[in-house]
């Protein structure tokens, strides 16, 4: 078991890193005066990962879409009893959710944390899965995904992605399909189990009113100690191109919504890719901040409202830069856009945006360290993505205008751009 | 953490909430006004013209630049109901100066823009500026379209529609045709009318004390002629004499039911527990039975609406609604015939106990907190409020339970299926 103790060089704030003897990657951060605890406990295991082999395998396993959201459910389950009838004797707010890369269990409490600690460690390491408990699920998974199926913004997230991606799963939906999940069966589960909630492909993160002994005797307690698997997982290759340009669908909608999204290439180093997200982020700010001549050009001429907004979405093996919102006129926002990029390409970035920008991303740090749930979910970001806790903070400094402009010249490029359109129904 | 209130002026509070373990200053100013006052439709799109420019930073664009130099600075508007009331809240919160990169006084610069946009704003010839004016009223005819791309929050609205019809309530709910009748002049009458009648309440939540908070709004109200009305909050609402069942049909894959039962009691803790037992956790009746026993949903949830009223909401297929509105009035029913165990009662008690103790964690917990607890008449600390939990008896769940009654019923069903 090794233990460090890593510090910001940017806010001063530290945390405790353990690599655990059980292979578990353990973070805490305790908070002096707050009350409240947030635990996380993470597989890097998500809706992407549908191909797979260990050291034991010899094949690639191909799994149907939808398993690990159905396993984060089914875990839920114990033999004698259910895990939220094991919170309720505390108090305690569990939960967990399923993105593309990653599943998260988690509890949030003010009181009686130790306890929520043992019961988190403890059922997510003990998988009950039967043929009953199974079919019952199928019936709950699939009123969630008629649930999504009629959530626009999910639409219009996966539309996107079905129109960039020609092969790589980002493009699949998290919860899978009612048809793909019927084929999901107890056997199934254990397989997946076994290859992806292996210790060493998992972390703890825990922070606020928390004491770091105590946590490390819990963990010392219950993890059970995993031989590393050699897991590996592989995606289908990708070709830079989009699938195509333009992507609409009618809805019973309100609004028209959109998303733009520009396909970017990705690094095979995590710090890379993490500067890269960083140098992104910085990019998208600068022509969708409510002060930039972009958006106050738009939202004067009515072609925007307030909900405009940029973000950037990458994992392993998928990297995109958003422009979103409401509007009437998508395509005039689309050209806007490209406009805008090519400007900056010809007349270099604005010193002065840029400075302001950093301020922004500086000051939302701090307010950030005001937040016990924020500081742990950063915590567990940062190891899905393997990077240190505190390196997209100590990193965003370092990144230089000529960053930005060489990533605004190579990778947000008009031919690599979707718009994906949510129409109202009956236009 | 020290928390203190005091008069600032007539019929306006000024809390202080100090806690140092906060590296932000907060503010939240909310005027309190009637929902039948005439100008709800222009109390929407106040919260927002006061907060995107003022009197000397004119135009978003640089009240957005000035925000970022500020460290990412933030003032923002929102109006929602309260009971039978209005709230416009104009907030702002910054970084302390502590963490100022270049010595920059943020608290003095952000003090001075909020005191602009609550009492100098950007406004000519009594009236609001006509550019920002756009801006704000396209956002909000664009928010009241956009409801309906959220089919769970729009089947709640269409439900509380039905159910608080003829109450002040129904004022709430504005049409794209008040939103289009708003002009910049009426915009500025209302916001002479709120500053003259509102009952104020402002919070600031901050590491360290500054008077100069409390003595900058003394100051600017004191300029201002008040004639303030004093309002009520919470009332019970009207139980229909008999039930209002609404239909609606959309192309969706999911049907929604929202049920909302009445109730004439004015225990508000039991109401409260009831909700809780019904369908307000993962381990409530609702959940173990709809959701887990039966299979016929992701969701089965109930919640307490102040005063006298409970929403239970579940999305559904049209076939299986029937089956899972059985289920819920015989859930219901358990409750009624006494069928509480010891453990769902010490679950509910033990939830409020761990919610209660993380009250304070974010500045934005203590000022819901104590604003609603000024709604509720009873400015209590969490504790005090956890002690009255404690004393519901299952006896008064059970009453509570007993008395509710059926008042409206919405389902939003699938088209394709329906014809």
């Amino acid at each position: 078991m090794s233990k460090e103790i890593i510090t910001s060089k940017i806010t001063g704030d530290s945390c405790i890193h353990v690599k655990h003897k059980s292979g578990l990657d353990i973070y805490i951060r305790e908070m002096k005066g707050f009350s409240s605890v947030y635990a996380l406990f993470g597989t890097k295991y998500g809706s992407i990962n549908t191909m797979f082999r260990t050291s034991a395998d010899k094949e690639y396993t191909t799994v149907p879409e939808g398993i690990s959201h159905f396993l984060e459910h089914k875990l839920f389950e114990n033999e004698d009893c259910g895990v939220f009838e094991l919170y309720a004797q505390t108090g305690a707010n569990g939960n967990a959710f399923t993105s593309f890369d990653r599943t998260c269990y988690i509890f949030s409490c003010s009181k009686n944390y130790t306890k929520n600690l043992r019961i988190l460690l403890d059922f997510v390491q003990k998988p009950y899965f039967t043929k009953e408990n199974v079919e019952k699920e199928q019936g709950i998974i699939g009123q969630e995904i008629q649930m999504t199926n009629d959530n626009p913004e999910w639409r219009l997230l996966f539309n996107m992605l079905k129109a960039m991606y020609h092969n790589h799963p980002v493009r699949i939906d998290i919860a899978g399909t009612v048809d793909s999940i019927a084929e999901i069966d107890a056997d199934l589960l254990y397989k997946c189990y076994s290859t992806f909630y292996n210790l060493n492909n998992m972390a703890l993160s825990i922070a606020g009113n928390v004491d770091e002994d105590e946590v490390l005797a819990i963990c010392d307690e219950l993890l059970k100690p995993c031989e590393d698997n050699g897991l590996e997982t592989v995606f289908p290759a990708e070709p830079d191109e989009v699938v195509r340009n333009t992507i609409t669908e009618k809805l019973p909608v309100g609004t028209t919504i959109f998303q733009l999204g520009y396909k970017c290439h990705t690094e095979n180093d995590s710090e890379k890719q993490a500067k890269k997200y960083l140098v992104a982020s910085i990019a998208s700010m600068l022509i969708s901040v409510k002060s930039s001549d972009l958006y106050t050009r738009l939202i004067e001429d009515n072609i925007i409202n307030t909900t405009f907004d940029s973000e950037v979405f990458a994992g392993n093996g998928y990297f995109v830069v958003i422009f979103s919102g409401e509007s009437e006129k998508p395509e005039e926002v689309r050209k806007a856009v490209a406009e805008e990029f090519s400007k900056i390409v010809q007349n270099g970035v604005c010193e002065d945006d840029f400075r302001r920008i950093k301020k922004v991303i500086y000051g939302s740090l701090i307010r950030q360290q005001n937040n016990v749930a924020v500081v742990a979910s950063s915590m567990m970001n940062n190891y899905i993505n393997s990077i240190g806790p505190f390196y997209d903070i100590d990193t965003f400094s370092d990144i230089t205008s000529e960053d930005v402009y060489n990533f605004i010249k190579t990778e947000l490029t008009p031919d690599k751009s979707v718009l994906s359109v949510i129409e109202k129904a009956g236009d | 953490m020290n928390y203190k209130r005091e008069v600032i002026g007539d019929n306006i509070g000024f809390s202080t909430i100090i806690d140092e373990k906060f590296n932000t200053c907060s503010l939240s100013v909310k005027f309190i006004t009637e929902l039948d006052s005439g100008y709800t439709a222009e109390n929407e799109m106040l919260s927002g013209m006061l907060s995107m420019s003022n009197g000397k930073i004119k135009s978003f664009s640089e009240m957005n630049k000035t925000m970022q130099e500020l460290y990412a600075a933030s003032i923002s508007g929102r109006t929602n109901t309260v009971g039978y009331t209005q709230v416009i809240t104009f907030s702002a919160s910054w970084i302390c100066n502590r963490f100022a990169l270049e010595n920059e006084n943020i608290t003095e610069s952000m003090l001075e823009i909020v005191h602009d946009c609550i009492f100098s704003p950007n406004t000519e010839n009594s009236a609001f500026d006509s550019k920002n004016f756009k801006i704000c009223q396209k956002c909000l005819i664009d928010d009241i379209n956009s409801i309906l791309n959220d089919k769970r929050e729009y089947a709640i609205m269409q439900a509380k529609k039905t159910a608080f019809k003829g109450e002040p309530i129904e004022n709430s709910f504005i049409e794209i045709e008040d939103a289009e009748k708003v002009t910049p002049e009426s915009v500025f009458k209302a916001y002479e009318h709120l500053l003259e009648t509102s009952q104020i309440e402002i919070f600031y939540v901050a590491p360290e004390e500054n008077t100069a908070v409390s003595e900058m709004f003394r100051k600017g109200f004191s300029e201002i002629t008040r004639n303030s009305r004093q309002y009520t909050i919470y009332s019970n609402s009207p139980i229909k004499a008999k039930p209002e069942k609404v239909t609606e049909e959309l192309p969706v894959n999911q049907s929604k039911m929202i049920l909302l039962l009445k109730s004439d009691s004015d225990d508000s803790y039991a109401m409260n527990m009831l909700s809780i037992i019904l369908g307000g956790t993962p381990v409530s009746k609702l959940f173990m039975n709809v959701r887990e026993k039966l299979s016929l949903c992701y969701y089965c949830s109930c919640r307490y609406i102040k005063n006298n009223v409970i929403l239970i909401e579940s999305g559904v297929d049209k076939e299986n609604i029937q089956k899972a509105y059985d289920e819920i009035f015989n859930q219901i029913e358990e409750i009624r015939n006494g069928n509480i165990s010891e453990e769902e009662m010490q679950a509910v008690i033990k939830a409020i106990d761990d919610s209660l103790s993380g009250v304070g964690d974010t500045p934005v917990q203590y000022v819901n907190w104590y604003f609603d607890r000024f709604c509720a008449g009873e400015i209590i600390t969490p504790h005090q409020y956890f002690d009255k939990f404690c004393s519901v008896t299952k006896e008064s769940i059970i009453d509570t339970a007993k008395s509710l009654k059926p008042d409206t019923s919405y389902y939003l069903i699938n088209k394709e299926i329906s014809e």
